[in-house]
């Protein structure tokens, strides 16, 4: 990886066309990079049973999607998985792990306390409304605590965020595949007009064609 | 111990010990000035040999001005239970440590302190435990405030 990231784009930039090439070195190093997540075992509370437990155990078994390899240690690990409440006292020590790990670096919060502090958010004295006034966070699962099944459909948005966001001409830089495919001037009447369109034409669900019907 | 036999147990040891209802376990009042002393008893009575203080903590109730302890009690020779409440004024809540009967409390009483404020007489090292030392205040007395607490919207 050192030689790709480092010294290719130098040598490949000047020639013309060279970008080509590097766009399809980009695929080849963020399909290398989402498909080998190391998470780290950060659990504060409750969620931690459902995401570093449960999840990687054999029922439902992280290692299908390539990130059951948890590491005890924010220097080893790219991927921080928020799974808990953070408390006020424990805020200074999550950024500091968070600025252990080494770049590139990704973060999931998982269940409500992570995303805005949860039944904590009203009349609490210590709760962190939401780990995103502490660090930056890519993606978000929702749920009290969110089901194993949730939190990989979690980590696979991690896996497209990387390998559509993500270049290494620009490294640290990363777009939301949502966001990024949203043009210019789309006014919130368009959206929920389309959203309307599609959710009626997907009313009707054939058995037989589901298989391939749900992709897309 | 049957819990009538122990609640009348207790009574020949402190008088000023009445009865609490709606509970599912015995459950006695005690007035304050009668803690060491009887906590010790309890502890050291054969027939009782409550060598196990499960919990302490504290109820605010803050509309009748007053702060009650609780201490939970458990024997392990005779696997009987007993919950001892002791009320406070909130404005002055002065209590002797129970520490050196168990030593656990020292952690419990250290934890009631930073949670509400609760002070006790010749505990070795009253200082708060969970909150940081320059924390203002005690957070689960009910009328605690502070600006970093969000309002819940009416």
């Amino acid at each position: 990886m050192g030689l790709i990231t480092e010294k290719l784009p130098g040598i490949i930039e000047p020639v013309p066309g060279g970008s080509v090439l590097l766009s399809s070195m980009d695929a080849v190093i963020n399909w290398a990079r989402s498909n080998s997540l190391w998470p780290l075992t950060f659990g504060t509370s409750c969620c931690a049973i459902e995401v570093m437990m449960a999840s990687g155990a054999a029922r439902h078994d992280l290692a299908r999607f390539g990130a059951e390899v948890t590491r005890p240690s924010p220097r080893q690990a790219d991927l921080l998985v928020i799974a808990g409440t953070i408390v006020r006292k424990m805020a200074p020590r999550l950024k500091l792990l968070y600025e252990q790990m080494a770049e590139p670096r990704y973060v999931i919060a998982t269940g409500s306390c992570a995303i805005s502090g949860g039944p904590f958010i009203y009349n609490n004295y210590s709760t962190v409304r939401g780990a995103d006034e502490i660090i930056p966070v890519d993606v978000y699962v929702p749920g009290c605590p969110p089901r194993p099944e949730g939190f990989f459909y979690g980590i696979l948005q991690l896996q497209r965020l990387i390998r559509e966001g993500e270049s290494i001409r620009r490294p640290g830089e990363r777009r939301k595949p949502v966001l990024a495919a949203l043009p210019a001037g789309i006014t919130l009447d368009q959206i929920q007009a389309e959203l309307r369109e599609l959710l009626e034409s997907k009313a009707q669900v054939k058995l037989g064609a589901s298989a391939t019907a749900g992709r897309g | 111990m049957e819990a009538n036999e122990l609640i009348s147990t207790v009574q020949s040891l402190e008088p000023a010990a009445t009865l609490r209802d709606k509970v599912d376990r015995p459950a006695m009042s005690v007035p304050k000035e009668s803690v060491p002393a009887l906590m010790r008893r309890l502890r050291d009575e054969p027939a009782l040999s409550f060598d196990m203080l499960c919990a302490h903590t504290a109820i605010d109730w803050h509309n009748e001005n007053r702060i009650e302890l609780v201490y939970q009690l458990y024997s392990t020779k005779h696997r009987h239970y007993l919950a001892v409440f002791v009320s406070l004024l909130r404005d002055m809540p002065v209590v002797t440590s129970v520490s050196d009967v168990w030593r656990i409390a020292e952690w419990q009483e250290r934890e009631v302190y930073d949670m509400f404020g609760v002070l006790y007489r010749s505990h070795p090292d009253l200082r708060r435990i969970l909150l940081d030392d320059d924390w203002k205040g005690f957070p689960l007395r009910k009328d605690y405030k502070d600006e970093f607490m969000l309002e819940a919207p009416k």
